[in-house]
C-alpha cells in the first residue's frame, strides 16, 4: 500500500499541535515576499507565490486585543473564568493563546507583554512575561 | 442578468422548539408556497440554508425536505456559510434565476439547537472559527466577538453601555414581533447586571441559541407574469453582494471591522446603483451588540467610531433616520443560525408591503440585508425595492 506522503516544507496539523506540546510555535514564512503567517497553507495571500517555507517564530509576544470567557467549549470547561487572546509575536505573525487564570481585565491591558509556555493543557497555551521581556 | 423578484417570505417563530429541522423547514416553506398562492409542483429547484443539522443526526436535508412538500424529483442541496449560510442561498438562488436557469426557487433556511445543552452548544458553533487555531486553543463564538468589542473599545473609546443600547433597542423592537424568541423589554442597566460570557460582552450583548425555520420563494418577470400578480406585489432583489474574509479572525489586521461586508455591501450598493441615504431601513447581523455597530461602520451608514453615537441618538430605532433591526435582530428577534439570512428577507418582505404592525418603518420602499458567517469569513448583503 503507498502511502500518502507530503512535502518535507509542509506543516500538517499534527505537527503544529505536536509542536506546540514540545514547546514550538511553527508556521510559514513565504520566500518570494518574506510574509509570514501561522496557518495551514498552500499559497501566499500576499504574492500566491507557493514558495513557502516552515519556520519556528519566537515565544515571545504582546496581546493585541483579548476576551475573560465565562462559558467555554468543551475542552475548556473547567478552565474558567480564563483569557482568550490574540498576541502578535515579536518576530512575526498574530497567533492566537489562551491565558489561565485571568478573570478580570484589569489584570490584562492591551499591550500586555506574553510568553508562550510549553504546556500539555489544550490548546495555546501563554502566560505574563516579567517585566522587561 | 434578468430580473429576480421575492413573490414570498414566511417564517416560523423562532425560540425553543420541540420540532426537527425537518419539521421546522416544512413549515416555513409551506407558509411561504401558499402566501405566494403556487404549487409545490411550480418549483424547479431549492436551497436549504443549515449549519448544524449533523447535531441532529440528519444530513442531506434537501431531498428530505422536497419530499415532505410533495417534490420529491426536485433537486435541493444545503449551503453551509455558517450564520451567512442564509444571504447565501438567497444569493445562489438569484444566480440561478438571474441566470435563466430556473424561473422559480423555494429557499429555505432552519436550523435547530436546542436539544444541545450550553456546553455542547458552545462547542457546535466553536466549529464555525479557524476550529484549529481559535476554537481549539479556547476560543468561544462570544469569545471572538467578546475580542473584537475589546479592540473596537481600545481604537474608538465605545463604551459598554454604548454596547447595551443596541440591545435595549432590539429587544424593544422585538416586542410587537411575534414570531421573536424574546418579548421582553430590557433597560441599559439589566444588561450591564447580566452575567459576564465573554468580556467585554453579557448576557444581554448575545443573541441566543435559537431554533427556526425561514422560507423564500423567488421567481423571474416571466413566473411573475404566469401568475398575474399586481405591480404592488413585486419585491424587486435590485442588488446583490457577497464576500469572504479570513476564516480565522486572528489573523486580520484590523479586528474592528470585517472586510467581507465593507466588500459585499460596496457590490450590492453598486448593482442596485444607490447609496447609503436611499435605505429606508436594514436588518443587519447583530450576533453580538458590537456587530451591529461594526456593520453600520463597514455598510458606510456610519462612520468609523460613530455607530454607537447614532443608536445612543436614536437615529436607528424605528421612527429614527435609518431603523436598524426592526424585527428585533439576532439579538432579540432570534438567531436559527442556518434560518436567520432567510428571516431577514421576510422582514423586509413584511415592512416593504406595510404589514409590520407596530413596528412598521413609515414608507419603507428600499431595504438592506447583510447576513455575516462566522467572524467575516462570508457576508451577503442584498438590497430589496417594493416596485
Ligand atoms: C449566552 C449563552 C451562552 C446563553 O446560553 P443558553 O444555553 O442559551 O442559556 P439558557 O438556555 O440556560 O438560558 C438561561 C436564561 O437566559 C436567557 N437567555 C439565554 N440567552 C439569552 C440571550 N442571548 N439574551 C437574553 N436572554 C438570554 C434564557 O431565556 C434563560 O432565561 P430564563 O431562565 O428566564 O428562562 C448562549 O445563548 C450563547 O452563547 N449565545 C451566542 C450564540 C452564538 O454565538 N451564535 C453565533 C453568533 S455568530
Ligand atoms: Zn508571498
Amino acid at each position: 500500500m503507498t502511502e500518502l506522503t507530503q512535502d518535507a516544507s509542509e506543516l500538517t496539523i499534527k505537527e503544529f499541535q505536536e509542536g506546540i506540546h514540545e514547546g514550538k510555535i511553527e508556521g510559514y514564512r513565504c520566500t518570494n515576499c518574506g510574509h509570514q503567517q501561522i496557518d495551514i497553507m498552500e499559497f501566499c495571500p500576499v504574492c500566491h507565490s507557493a514558495k513557502l517555507e516552515k519556520v519556528e517564530f519566537s515565544h515571545f509576544g504582546s496581546v493585541v486585543t483579548y476576551t475573560i470567557q465565562l462559558v467555554a467549549p468543551e475542552q475548556f470547561m473547567n478552565e474558567v473564568p480564563y483569557a482568550w487572546a490574540i498576541i502578535q509575536l515579536d518576530d512575526g505573525p498574530k497567533i492566537t493563546g489562551w491565558i489561565p487564570f485571568i478573570s478580570r481585565p484589569e489584570d490584562l491591558p492591551i499591550g500586555q507583554r506574553v510568553v508562550f509556555k510549553k504546556s500539555y493543557l489544550p490548546g495555546i497555551v501563554f502566560e505574563k512575561g516579567k517585566t522587561g521581556d | 442578468m434578468r430580473n429576480v423578484y421575492v413573490l414570498s417570505a414566511d417564517t416560523t417563530k423562532y425560540g425553543k422548539s420541540p420540532l426537527s429541522a425537518r419539521e421546522l423547514a416544512l413549515q416555513a416553506s409551506k407558509k411561504a408556497i401558499l402566501d405566494a398562492e403556487i404549487s409545490p409542483a411550480d418549483i424547479q429547484a431549492s436551497f436549504i440554508a443549515n449549519a448544524f443539522s449533523l447535531a441532529e443526526k440528519q444530513g442531506h436535508l434537501g431531498p428530505i425536505i422536497m419530499s415532505g412538500l410533495g417534490i420529491p424529483d426536485v433537486p435541493a442541496s444545503t449551503i453551509e456559510s455558517a450564520c451567512a449560510s442564509g444571504a447565501s442561498a438567497i444569493r445562489e438562488a438569484w444566480i440561478n434565476i438571474g441566470a435563466g436557469i430556473y424561473d422559480c426557487m423555494l429557499v429555505v433556511g432552519v436550523e435547530k439547537v436546542s436539544q444541545l445543552d450550553t456546553i455542547t452548544a458552545t462547542t457546535y458553533f466553536s466549529f464555525g472559527s479557524d476550529f484549529v487555531f481559535e476554537g481549539a486553543c479556547g476560543a468561544s463564538f462570544p469569545g471572538l466577538y467578546g475580542a473584537i468589542a475589546r479592540s473596537h473599545i481600545t481604537k474608538y473609546g465605545t463604551t459598554e453601555e454604548q454596547l447595551a443600547s443596541v440591545a435595549v433597542k432590539n429587544h424593544a423592537n422585538a416586542m410587537s414581533n411575534p414570531n421573536a424568541h424574546f418579548h421582553k423589554r430590557i433597560s441599559i442597566e439589566d444588561v450591564m447586571k447580566s452575567p459576564v460570557i465573554a468580556s467585554p460582552l453579557k448576557l444581554y450583548d448575545a443573541c441566543p441559541f435559537s431554533d427556526g425555520a425561514a422560507a423564500a420563494i423567488l421567481c423571474s418577470e416571466d413566473f411573475l407574469k404566469k401568475t398575474g400578480r399586481k405591480s404592488s406585489e413585486k419585491v424587486l432583489i435590485r442588488g446583490s453582494g457577497r464576500a469572504g474574509g479570513t476564516g480565522a479572525l486572528f489573523q486580520r489586521e484590523d479586528l474592528t471591522t470585517l472586510n467581507a461586508a465593507v466588500m459585499a455591501g460596496r457590490e450590492a450598493f453598486k448593482m442596485a446603483g444607490l447609496s447609503q441615504k436611499d435605505i429606508d431601513f436594514a436588518e443587519v447581523h447583530d450576533c453580538f451588540t458590537v456587530a451591529e455597530l461594526v456593520a453600520e461602520e463597514d455598510l458606510g451608514f456610519a462612520r468609523r467610531g460613530q455607530a454607537a453615537k447614532l443608536t445612543q441618538e436614536g437615529y436607528t430605532k424605528i421612527g429614527g433616520e435609518l431603523p436598524v433591526n426592526p424585527s428585533g435582530g439576532l439579538k432579540a428577534k432570534g438567531h436559527p443560525v442556518g434560518a436567520t439570512g432567510v428571516g431577514q428577507v421576510v422582514e423586509v418582505f413584511e415592512q416593504l408591503h406595510g404589514k409590520a404592525g407596530e413596528r412598521q418603518v413609515e414608507d419603507a420602499r428600499i431595504a438592506l440585508t447583510h447576513n455575516v458567517g462566522a467572524t467575516g469569513g462570508s457576508c451577503g448583503v442584498h438590497i430589496f425595492e417594493l416596485t
